[in-house]
C-alpha cells in the first residue's frame, strides 16, 4: 500500500492490488472505492465548520459521519472535522483529480 | 505506482461541483417552470400553461444530461434539493419577464463553468459543455420573441387573450 496523504489524525493509502483505497482512521481502517471517497468528499465538504462556533446551530461541537452506506459510523469533534476536511482536499490533489485551487462545494 | 483514481474518473473534482451546482440550478428552473405553468392555469392563460409545461420538462432533461456525464466520467451526482419556488407573479407580463432573467442567470452560470473547466485544463468539461452554451442561445431568444410580441400587441384590452394565443408559435 502506497501512502496518498497523512494528515495530523488521518492516512490515505492506495492499494493498488485491489483497486481500492484504505483510510486509517486511528481506532478502525476503512476500505473505500472512488466513488466512496467521493461520497465521504461530499458529505466532509459540506459539513458548515462556522456552526461548530454558534451554540444554536450546534451546541456540542461535534458531527457524526456515516461511510460507506452506512456501515461505519464516526462521531467526529470540530478539530477532527477541520483535520479530515484538509486530508479530503490534499487527498485529491494527490490523486491527480483536483488542482486544489477552488473551493466548490457549497451546499 | 498503478493510477486508480485517474483510470476510475475521468474529470476534475472542481468540475464535478460546478456540474452538481448547475444539476440544482436546471431542476430549480424546472420547478420554477411548472409554477409559471400552474399560475398560467390559474389565470387563464391556458397556452402559456402549455409553453411553461414544456420548459419544465425541457429543463428536467438538461438536469439529466449533466447527471449522465458524471455518471459516465465516474463522477458523483447529487439528486438535488429544490426550495424557494415561487408562485407569485403579477402579470403575465412579469412571467415572460422572470423566465428570461432565470435563463440570463442559468447562461451566466454555463459560461462560467466553461470558464472554470478552461483553467483547469478539463477539455472533457469544458467540450461537454457546447451543447448547453449553444442552447442557451436559442433559450434566451424565444422568450426574447415573446416578450417583443407582447410589447407589439399591447396588453390593453383584448390584447392579453390574443398575446396567449401568439404564445403557440413558440410550442413545438
Ligand atoms: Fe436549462
Ligand atoms: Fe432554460
Amino acid at each position: 500500500m502506497n501512502v496518498i496523504f497523512q494528515s495530523t489524525y488521518y492516512t490515505l493509502y492506495q492499494a493498488a492490488n485491489e483497486r481500492c483505497f484504505y483510510i486509517d482512521f486511528g481506532q478502525k481502517m476503512v476500505r473505500m472505492s472512488l466513488c466512496q471517497l467521493l461520497a465521504l468528499r461530499h458529505k466532509v465538504m459540506s459539513i458548515a465548520i462556522e456552526d461548530h462556533f454558534d451554540s444554536d446551530l450546534n451546541a456540542h461541537g461535534f458531527e457524526v459521519l456515516m461511510l460507506c452506506n452506512k456501515e461505519h459510523l464516526f462521531v467526529l469533534n470540530t478539530l477532527e472535522i477541520l483535520d479530515l476536511k484538509k486530508l479530503v482536499s490534499n487527498s485529491f490533489v494527490s490523486l491527480g483529480l483536483s488542482v486544489g485551487a477552488l473551493e466548490t462545494i457549497t451546499s | 505506482m498503478k493510477d486508480i483514481a485517474r483510470q476510475s474518473m475521468s474529470i476534475k473534482v472542481e468540475s464535478m461541483d460546478l456540474l452538481n451546482g448547475q444539476i440544482k440550478m436546471e431542476a430549480h428552473a424546472s420547478a420554477t417552470y411548472l409554477a409559471m405553468a400552474s399560475w398560467c392555469e390559474q389565470n387563464g392563460f391556458f397556452t402559456s400553461a402549455k409553453f411553461f409545461f414544456k420548459q419544465a420538462e425541457e429543463e428536467r432533461e438538461h438536469m439529466m444530461k449533466i447527471f449522465n456525464f458524471l455518471v459516465d466520467t465516474g463522477g458523483n451526482p447529487i439528486s438535488p434539493e429544490v426550495t424557494g419556488i415561487n408562485h407569485d407573479y403579477s402579470s403575465i407580463v412579469d412571467v415572460f419577464e422572470s423566465t428570461l432573467e432565470h435563463e440570463v442567470k442559468v447562461t451566466k452560470s454555463i459560461h462560467n463553468i466553461v470558464k472554470k473547466s478552461r483553467e483547469l485544463g478539463d477539455f472533457a468539461t469544458e467540450k461537454f459543455l457546447d451543447w448547453f452554451v449553444m442552447e442557451q442561445i436559442e433559450e434566451e431568444n424565444t422568450v426574447r420573441d415573446i416578450l417583443d410580441m407582447i410589447e407589439v400587441t399591447g396588453t390593453e384590452g383584448v390584447g392579453l387573450q390574443m398575446i396567449d394565443n401568439q404564445v403557440a408559435n413558440w410550442i413545438d
